[in-house]
């Protein structure tokens, strides 16, 4: 399967891949005329800042054996068997958001706004160049690869 | 191979799913007292009336269809004949297997109060046959009393809300959502509830419900003194392991279906997943038990480790909580509390030597879901400078350099 792979040292923080995604899901929107002040706009992928570690990049890696699928009362989580990725349903959705206590990675969480669907990677399928995070990073540490299941 | 699963909720679907992605040739037979598959955790959008049948199933349309499982709906598993390997069910079959999964869940308890299991206006809130029931009760019913403030009888509650009746909630407790919340978490869900027009009592017990000439319970009486009227009544009053065809079959039973490890009862070839192992009463647990089941029944070993099942989320109104573990320490168990308030969330920590042991998160619980597994693992949190509710999976990063897989560096 197809997982995106980030190279951690090369990271500096810009949180270029940050706003890609949030473009990425907001209607109509490129990366100068993104609204970051509304509501609604929550990357699906994270940079975390630590004066001892760092950046430590935390994306979601549709899991081998994904806890958010198999905690997903509605079915709207599921395992694709042939791309190996999770999707996600919003309209089958039923915001119990067993999926964000179950993610040992801590990388679901609730839409901000209305507390009524997951915010969640979904590999940018409808966009042609694929994964809008991987295009953004100025350093090109984000790549996607082939990975073994 | 032919394996019967009795049961299509978590379990036993999981199962299903699990054999034929493995095995695809595998015969695979459910049967189930359900004729519609349904989430139980979705009842109160169907009782709401904000959710169809189909909208609260959690496969799709085709699910048997498209794995080629045949489904036997709408019928019971009333015996079992563990030397011959065969079921038999209430409308007379008789089906062989090589392999069983039991997978039949739990059934409400109605508790020994005079009137309560005599009333015939008295519903559990378990599966969607409940909630069938209740949204006919609704068309005319205009007093609904909630007996029990759990998960359960706050869903049915909220729904019955919806419907525009007038809702008393009777509990024990001194809060409502005891096993998931402290007093202080459960206030502001109780505003919520009361906001749309239900009443708490609270710290109150029943002691009888009076019936009218037709059997109707239409009193409900507490050891306060106070009566209540009522025109429908949910019992919320907890649940047990389902699985009265056993008897005599000599499947080792306490007040669950024991299994080992590999979900295997003490008879081969016959397992159990789900809420009937005691093992567990929440959703993601009974999932991964049918999908452990079904490896092992497959022929391969693979254990059940992932054992924490005290957890759960709440979202009511828009407010969402994360409960895991021991919220409620005893004085006595001498445990560190650590609380922390600001404009988004309340974080309750429950701490001991370094040693999570239990968490409340309200409000905004966006990428909490590492802290389940500190306390899995029992993650010694001491040698780290840092305060424990500013900790974040990133704090635990480590990188698989083959599949890019994250685990944790400990
Ligand atoms: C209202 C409500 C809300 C809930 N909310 C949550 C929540 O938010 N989070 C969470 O994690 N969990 C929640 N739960 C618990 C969760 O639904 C259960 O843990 C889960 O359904 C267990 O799945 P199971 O497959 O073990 O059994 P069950 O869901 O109990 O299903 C049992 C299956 O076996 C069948 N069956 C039983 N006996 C027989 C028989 N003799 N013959 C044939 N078929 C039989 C039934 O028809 C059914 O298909 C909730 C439960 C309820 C009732």
């Amino acid at each position: 399967m197809k997982r995106i792979i980030i190279d951690r040292e090369q990271c500096d923080g810009c949180l270029n891949c940050n706003v890609a995604c949030i473009s990425a899901h907001q209607e109509g929107s490129n990366f100068y005329t993104v609204n970051l002040g509304s509501a609604d706009s929550q990357s699906r992928n994270f940079i975390k800042f630590d004066p001892k570690t760092g950046y430590t990049p935390i994306f979601c890696r549709h899991c081998d054996e994904p806890e958010c699928v198999l905690s997903c009362m509605s079915g709207a989580m599921q395992k694709d068997p042939v791309s190996g990725h999770v999707s996600y349903d919003e309209a089958k959705c039923a915001a119990c958001y067993m999926c964000v206590m179950n993610c040992p990675f801590g990388v679901l969480t609730p839409d901000r706004q209305t507390r009524t669907k997951v915010i969640r990677c979904d590999f940018c399928e409808d966009q042609p160049d694929g994964p809008s995070c991987v295009r953004a990073c100025p350093k090109q540490a984000i790549e996607v690869k082939e990975v073994s299941r | 191979m032919k394996i019967i699963i009795i049961g299509a909720s978590a379990a036993g679907i999981s199962a299903a799913r699990t054999i034929k992605e493995v095995e695809p040739n595998t015969q695979v037979t459910v049967i189930s007292r359900d004729d519609c598959v349904h989430s139980r955790c979705m009842l109160h959008h169907f009782l709401g009336h904000e959710r169809d049948e189909a909208g609260i199933s959690f496969v799709d349309g085709h699910f048997f269809a498209d794995n080629h499982i045949t489904w036997l709906k709408n019928t019971a598993v009333v015996g079992l004949n563990t030397a011959a390997k065969a079921v038999t069910t209430d409308d007379g079959q008789e089906l062989f297997f090589d392999k069983l999964l039991i997978a039949t869940g739990a059934s409400y308890f109605v508790p020994p109060i005079p009137g309560l299991r005599e009333a015939t206006n008295v519903y559990g809130f378990r599966d969607l046959k409940d909630a069938r029931l209740l949204d006919a009760e609704c068309e005319t019913a205009k007093n609904a009393v909630v007996i029990g403030a759990g998960l359960v009888g706050m869903d049915a509650a909220s729904a019955l809300l919806k419907r525009g009746l007038k809702v008393t909630v009777i509990e024990m407790m001194d809060h409502t959502l005891g096993l998931q919340l402290d007093e202080k978490s459960a206030r502001p869900y109780q505003q919520h509830f009361a906001a749309h027009g239900a009443d708490f009592l609270l710290s109150e017990k029943v002691v009888a419900v009076d019936l009218d000439e037709t059997g109707r319970g239409v009193t409900i009486q507490l050891a306060s003194g106070k009566s209540i009227p009522a025109d429908v009544i949910v019992i919320a009053a907890g649940v047990r392991p389902s699985f009265d065809f056993l008897d005599k079959t000599g499947i080792a039973t306490e007040k669950a279906i024991l299994v080992g490890d590999d979900l295997q009862t003490n008879v081969a070839d016959i397992y159990a997943a789900g809420d009937v192992t005691g093992l567990s009463g929440i959703w993601p647990n009974a999932m991964k038990q049918g999908r452990i089941a079904a490896i092992n029944m497959l022929g391969e070993r693979l254990l059940y480790n992932d054992r924490f099942a005290i957890k759960n989320t709440v979202n009511f109104y828009g407010l969402t909580t994360l409960s895991l573990g021991n919220i409620n320490p005893q004085p006595e168990e001498n445990f560190d509390v650590i609380v922390r308030e600001d404009h988004s969330s309340y974080r309750k920590i429950i701490m001991k030597d370094g040693h999570i042991s239990g968490v409340i998160i309200q409000g905004d619980i966006g990428g909490t879901g590492f802290l389940q597994h500190l306390i899995k693992q029992q993650i010694d949190l001491s040698g780290l400078d840092k305060d424990v509710c500013d900790l974040e999976y990133s704090d635990f990063y480590a990188v698989d350099p083959e599949n890019g897989e994250y685990h944790y560096a400990v």
